[in-house]
């Protein structure tokens, strides 16, 4: 399969129940192969859009097309796409067997297949003990696994899994996540995940679209995603992010000034045209990971604040550090740091000057 | 009452009688009856009189008079039919409602258990005048020309039974069916449309399936109400409609035969009894009881 060639194509599709508008003329292309998650805060519309691919509901307006055919108005039967759902909708009268079957069985795909095929789906997910067990009779990990071998079996183009972590506790979604990624990377099926967990997007996708309010906001890897947001929403949204308003300066190279009301500073706009183009005392943000601020040295020239200390929260492998900084308006800074094993000197209370590198701030827009 | 009257120490004095009650009141209004009839199945009459002294002649008669087996088997032949055929009008009545939206759905119920609110009496009196020879059954379809003088063939006789007992029966058969189809998740059905199920599909491999234990718990009410009416078949059944019901009736009635009618009773008993195991059997769902 092709990395590069679009499988599924979303053009101006918009979606309203009644007058309520759900998604507005969203353009997505759906790579082969590729693991794309959709990602966003409930009533962003994620859902809609997995439903509408999935042939659940009928598009407003638009088109959706498969291999550069228009598929808007295909039966939901007829759509080579399966979908794992949020609660598994296992069928409780059926085995395991009958479940993961099912499928061929109402294509009339003869029995000695049907059981061939099973046996082989079961043993991808790992389940080929449970063939002749019940649902009811299977741990929330082992449905979700069923779940997925009953989409694969009919080798659809596209699988849809309609948040099927969120049912299940932290330890088994973090073991189902690495489950999924390396059952799709085996049988390169194109996987189109909707989830409200950045955490869990990160961790498996190829690819995220971030949408908000019926929009999509951006849409990239993981990486760029994390390092280029395009916007505020997704800067705030996708992982920890500390944003400081301020009004657009002078363009240096690669670097830009902003104005805030912490001083001037400069963040990097590489690869993001847009940042350098957008005029002077045009209104943005500084963006910068807690992990990019750190408590500044002597050589630190650039950004340079200094705030109050609020509270030092131990995580583990780091810790978090919030600082009140600025004057009238006070801005709350994240800085995280490694944590040590003899504990930090620092004291909440103490003030501290910090600093973050330019090429590690970056800019968005508001 | 003292100041202290807080519900918890009332109830903490009250909750031993109420405990009694509720095992005591079923052992003594439905047990205690039963074992009664079964103790006077094991005696006997002599001129009106009954002889305290056990035998097994009223079993025996049942069994090896003529007259009481064929009718009783005719008897769960009827009652057997009577449940089948309310479910075959049920179940597209109760898939019907659950396609509804929710609003009307309901209130549609509510009418189709309206019946249930009317005396038996006079709905049997209201189906008898219906049936009858000159009734409105005959008279709409000799008006309709289908048939050219009044039919007998539901005047008077089983059919007649059989017609009044499913009609009076039905809505006993749509409540259980319309829970179980309405217990059954959406998104199953979406779930086997996503496999590739066609509906027709979807309603015979999922929907009908997990329906089943609503189908099982309303032929087993049926069966059971229509095989203990005696008053129906009486009524409706004249002279050829004779039923095990109205044979028991006649023992505890004209035939003043206690004994012999509590022998039948129990017999009656036991199908009942089995019908209900029966239903509580197949009324589970499968995959889950194991």
């Amino acid at each position: 399969m092709n990395q590069n060639s679009d499988l599924l194509t979303l053009r101006s599709v918009s979606k309203s129940y009644g007058t309520v508008p759900v998604l507005y003329g969203i353009d997505l292309a759906i790579r082969d192969g590729e693991f794309l998650t959709v990602l966003g805060p409930s009533g962003s519309g994620k859902t809609t859009v997995l439903r509408l691919i999935g042939g659940l509901e009928p598009l407003t307006s638009g088109e959706i097309r498969l291999d550069g055919q228009d598929i808007s108005g295909m039966p939901i039967n007829r759509r080579p796409f399966n979908t794992v759902f949020q609660d598994y909708a296992l069928f409780p009268h059926l085995t395991v067997a009958g479940n993961v079957g099912y499928g061929l069985s109402v294509r009339h795909v003869p029995r000695k297949e049907i059981s061939r095929r099973v046996a082989e789906a079961l043993e991808l997910v790992q389940l080929g003990r449970f063939a002749d067990r019940f649902p009811a009779q299977l741990s929330g990990g082992q449905r979700q696994r069923v779940a997925l071998a009953r989409a694969l079996i009919c080798q659809p183009r596209l699988v849809l899994l309609d948040e099927p972590l969120a049912a299940l506790d932290l330890e088994l979604r973090r073991q189902m996540q690495e489950f999924l990624k390396s059952i799709q990377r085996e049988v390169k099926t194109t996987f189109l995940f909707v989830t409200h967990d950045q955490e869990e997007a990160i961790g498996m996708a190829d690819r995220i679209c971030v949408m908000q309010a019926g929009h999509i906001r951006q849409l990239g890897t993981p990486h760029e995603l994390y390092y280029k947001p395009n916007c505020e929403f997704v800067a705030r949204f996708f992982g920890e992010n500390n944003l400081v308003a301020g009004t657009l300066g002078e363009v240096r190279g690669e670097f830009r000034a902003i104005e805030t009301a912490l001083g001037r500073l400069v963040c990097s706009v590489n690869g993001q045209p847009h940042l350098k183009a957008a005029a002077a005392g045009a209104s943005g943000f500084a963006a910068f990971r807690p992990e990019a601020l750190h408590f500044a040295g002597d050589g630190d020239a650039d950004n340079r604040l200094s705030g109050t200390i609020a509270d030092l929260a131990f995580a583990g492998s780091s810790t978090v550090a919030t600082i009140t900084a600025g004057g009238d308006v006070a801005h709350r800074l994240r800085l995280r740091f490694p944590s040590r094993v003899d504990g930090s000197a620092l004291r909440v209370g103490e003030t501290v000057a910090l600093s973050f590198a330019p090429h590690e701030g970056h800019l968005v827009l508001a | 009452m003292s100041g202290t009257g807080s519900p918890q120490p009332l109830n903490g004095r009250w909750s031993p009688l109420v405990t009694v009650l509720a095992f005591a009141l079923p052992a003594i209004f439905v047990l205690a009856p039963l074992a009664i009839f079964l103790v006077y199945s094991f005696f006997s009459v002599d001129q009106g009189q009954i002889v305290y002294a056990p035998t097994l002649a009223n079993y025996a008669r049942f069994f090896t008079d003529p007259v009481f087996l064929p009718v009783f088997w005719r008897t769960i032949v009827l009652c057997l039919s009577v449940a089948a055929i309310s479910i075959l009008l049920a179940y597209p009545t109760a898939y019907f409602l659950t396609t509804l939206e929710g609003r009307w759905r309901y209130a549609l119920l509510m009418l189709l258990m309206v019946p249930l609110l009317m005396s038996y009496v006079i709905k049997i009196y209201a189906i008898r005048s219906i049936l009858g020879l000159n009734g409105f059954l005959n008279k709409a379809l000799v008006a309709l020309g289908i048939i050219t003088e009044p039919s007998t063939l539901f005047v008077f006789n089983m059919n007649a039974i059989l017609l009044t007992l499913t009609l009076l029966l039905i809505p006993f058969a749509i409540l259980p069916i319309f829970l179980a189809l309405e217990r059954i998740p959406q998104v199953l059905l979406r779930a086997s449309d996503d496999l590739g199920a066609t509906g027709l599909q979807t309603f015979l491999r999922i929907t009908l399936p997990l329906s089943m234990p609503g189908v099982a718990s309303a032929a087993s009410f049926v069966f059971v109400l229509a095989i203990g009416d005696f008053l129906t078949p009486q009524m409706v059944g004249g002279i050829s409609g004779f039923t095990f019901g109205r044979i028991l009736y006649s023992q505890f009635g004209t035939a003043f035969n206690w004994p012999f009618g509590a022998a039948l009773s129990v017999a009656l008993a036991v199908v009942v009894i089995l019908a209900i195991l029966a239903g509580e059997r197949f009324g589970r769902n499968r995959g889950t009881s194991h």
